[in-house]
C-alpha cells in the first residue's frame, strides 16, 4: 500500500477530493497488495471443489454404505456443500483477504436465511400433521407408491399371451 | 449538522467542503467502508440475493420434508450424472472468471479476454444442459403449471376419468382407430405388445367396476416409475405407453410429483435467470479492453458469478441427491 501514500491511504481520513477522484480500479489496488491471488492457489481450490463434488456424488453410487439411512447421506452432503460454499466465498470471492466489513454484510444475511427457514417450519413444514378428511383422501400417500410398485410387480397385462 | 461534518476540522459550517479551497488542508471524514462503491453495492446486492435464495431453498426444504410423499429423483426423470456434470461446468466457470480477473490486473488484456470468453462458453454450456434436462421433464408431461402438466398424485378415480377423457378426444379416437387398423407386420414387436396393452388399458378405464389396483396398473402401463439407477433420459428404464406412442400423452401418476415440479422449476428457473444475467454481463464486458482499468468491473461481475455458482452448490445435492 505504500505506493499509494501520495494520496494518503484508505483509512478513515482522506482528502476531500479523494473519494470523488478515485475510480473503482484505483481502490482495488488496496486489496491487491495483500499478496494473495496466485493462480496456483485458485487451481488448488478448484481441485478441492472437484474432489468435494465427487464426494457428494459418491452418496449416489452403490458403494455408499448408508443407503438405508438417507439422513446420513443428507448430513454428509450438506457438510460437503457448506465446505464448498466456504471455499468459493473465501478464495474465489476474496473474502478471506477482505477487511472486517465482510462480517457486517454476511453474518446478518446468513442469520436471516437460517431464521427464515426455521420460521417456515410450523406453517409449512408441519402442514400435513393435521389435515382434513377430504384432503387426506386426495393427497398422495406412501400407500400410493406401494400400490404402484405392486402394480408394476404384478405384470398383470404384460404376462398375458397374445 | 450531522456526525459527518462534526469531525471535520476547518469546516466552518460548510457542509460541502469540496469547493472550499482556502489554501489550508481540509480533511474530510469518509463515512463509507474501505472498499469501492461498485464493490460495496455488489456486496449489498449479494446479501439481498442470499436472503432471496435462502427463502427459496428454505421453502423447498420445508415443503419437501413436510410432504407425506416426495418423488425419488429417478421417478421424475432426474439424472444425477448430468447434474454432477453441470456442477463441474459451473465450478470451472468460476475458476475461469477468477483467472480473467488476475489476467486483467496483470495487464494481460488479451489473456483476460480468452478467460472471459471461456466463462461465457461454460455458462452457455450449463444453460444448454439445463435446457436438455427441462426437455426430459416436458416430454414426460411434467410441467410446473396446470393445463399442461399431466401429473396426477395418485391412481384414483380422478386419474381414471382423466385417462378416459384423453382417450375420448375426437383426434385421439381417429388416431387409435388408425393404430388398431395397422397390420401387425408394419409394427415393431414392442409396438405390437404395447398396442395390446393399450387396448386393455382402454377397457380398464371404461369399466364400471374399477378398483384402485386396476388404476394403479393403468398408471404403471402409461408411465412406470423407473427403478433406481434406470437411465433418466429414456434409455434402459421400463418403457411406458407414453414412451412407445409419444402422441398418446396420457396422464401419468407420480405421487408428490406436482409439488416437486413446482419447487424444481422455481428453484432451477430462478437460478437459470441468474445465469442468463451473468452471461449478458460477460458479453458486455467483452466489448471493453480488459486491462487493469476494468479490473473493478470484472471483479464485481465475478462476485456475482461466484454467487450463482454458490447457489448451484446447494441446489445440486438438494434436488438431485436428496
Amino acid at each position: 500500500m505504500s505506493d499509494h501514500s501520495a494520496h494518503s491511504s484508505h483509512g478513515p481520513i482522506t482528502r476531500p477530493g479523494d473519494i470523488a477522484d478515485h475510480d473503482d480500479a484505483d481502490l482495488h489496488h488496496g486489496g491487491e497488495d495483500h499478496g494473495h491471488g496466485g493462480v496456483g492457489k485458485y487451481l488448488l481450490v478448484f481441485l478441492a471443489l472437484c474432489g468435494l463434488t465427487t464426494l457428494s456424488f459418491f452418496t449416489y453410487s452403490p458403494y455408499w454404505p448408508w443407503r438405508d439411512e438417507p439422513q446420513v447421506g443428507w448430513a454428509f452432503m450438506m457438510a460437503v456443500s457448506c465446505t464448498k460454499a466456504m471455499l468459493v466465498v473465501l478464495f474465489f470471492m476474496h473474502v478471506f483477504w477482505e477487511a472486517n466489513w465482510k462480517y457486517v454484510l454476511t453474518i446478518p444475511a446468513a442469520m436471516m436465511a437460517i431464521f427464515l427457514t426455521i420460521m417456515l417450519v410450523p406453517d409449512v413444514g408441519l402442514r400435513n400433521r393435521m389435515v382434513s378428511q377430504e384432503r387426506a383422501l386426495h393427497m398422495a400417500r406412501p400407500s400410493d407408491v406401494r400400490l404402484l410398485e405392486q402394480a408394476a410387480e404384478s405384470k398383470l397385462l404384460s404376462d398375458q399371451a397374445h | 449538522m450531522n456526525a459527518h461534518s462534526l469531525s471535520l476540522p476547518n469546516d466552518h459550517g460548510h457542509h460541502d467542503s469540496h469547493g472550499d479551497h482556502h489554501g489550508h488542508i481540509t480533511l474530510q471524514y469518509q463515512p463509507g467502508l474501505p472498499l469501492s462503491k461498485g464493490k460495496l453495492i455488489m456486496w449489498l446486492f449479494l446479501s439481498t440475493e442470499i436472503m432471496f435464495f435462502a427463502a427459496l431453498l428454505g421453502s423447498y426444504v420445508v415443503l419437501r420434508f413436510g410432504a407425506p410423499v416426495w418423488p425419488k429423483p429417478h421417478h421424475v426423470h432426474l439424472s444425477e450424472p448430468i447434474g454432477a456434470f453441470n456442477t463441474f461446468v459451473l465450478i470451472c466457470s468460476s475458476v475461469t472468471i477468477v483467472l480473467a480477473l488476475e489476467a486483467a490486473k496483470a495487464n494481460k488484456a488479451s489473456l483476460a479476454k480468452i478467460w472471459m470468453v471461456l466463462t461465457l462458453v461454460l455458462g452457455s454450456l450449463f444453460l444448454g444442459v439445463k435446457a436438455y434436462e427441462y426437455q426430459a421433464k416436458f416430454s414426460h408431461g411434467i410441467y410446473p403449471w396446470s393445463p399442461r402438466s399431466r401429473v396426477f398424485e395418485k391412481p384414483d378415480l380422478y386419474y381414471g376419468s382423466a385417462v378416459r377423457a384423453r382417450l375420448g378426444e375426437p383426434a385421439m379416437i381417429d388416431r387409435l382407430k388408425e393404430l388398431d387398423d395397422t397390420p401387425e407386420d408394419k409394427l415393431s414387436a414392442e409396438e405390437v405388445s404395447a398396442r395390446r396393452r393399450l387396448k386393455q388399458v382402454r377397457q380398464m378405464v371404461t369399466s364400471i367396476d374399477q378398483q384402485p389396483f386396476d388404476l394403479a396398473v393403468v398408471a404403471d402401463q402409461v408411465m412406470p416409475l423407473p427403478a433406481e439407477g434406470a437411465d433418466a433420459h429414456g434409455g434402459h428404464g421400463p418403457k411406458g405407453l407414453n414412451d412407445i406412442f409419444p402422441w398418446l400423452q396420457l396422464p401419468a401418476v407420480i405421487p408428490g410429483g406436482n409439488m416437486w415440479a413446482s419447487t424444481y422449476f422455481l428453484l432451477t428457473g430462478f437460478h437459470a435467470i441468474h445465469v442468463i444475467v451473468g452471461l449478458i454481463v460477460f458479453t458486455i464486458l467483452l466489448l471493453y479492453r480488459l486491462g487493469p482499468k476494468r479490473a473493478g468491473m470484472i471483479e464485481n461481475a465475478g462476485l456475482y458469478w461466484h454467487f450463482v455458482d454458490l447457489v448451484w452448490i446447494f441446489l445440486f445435492p438438494l434436488l438431485y441427491l436428496f
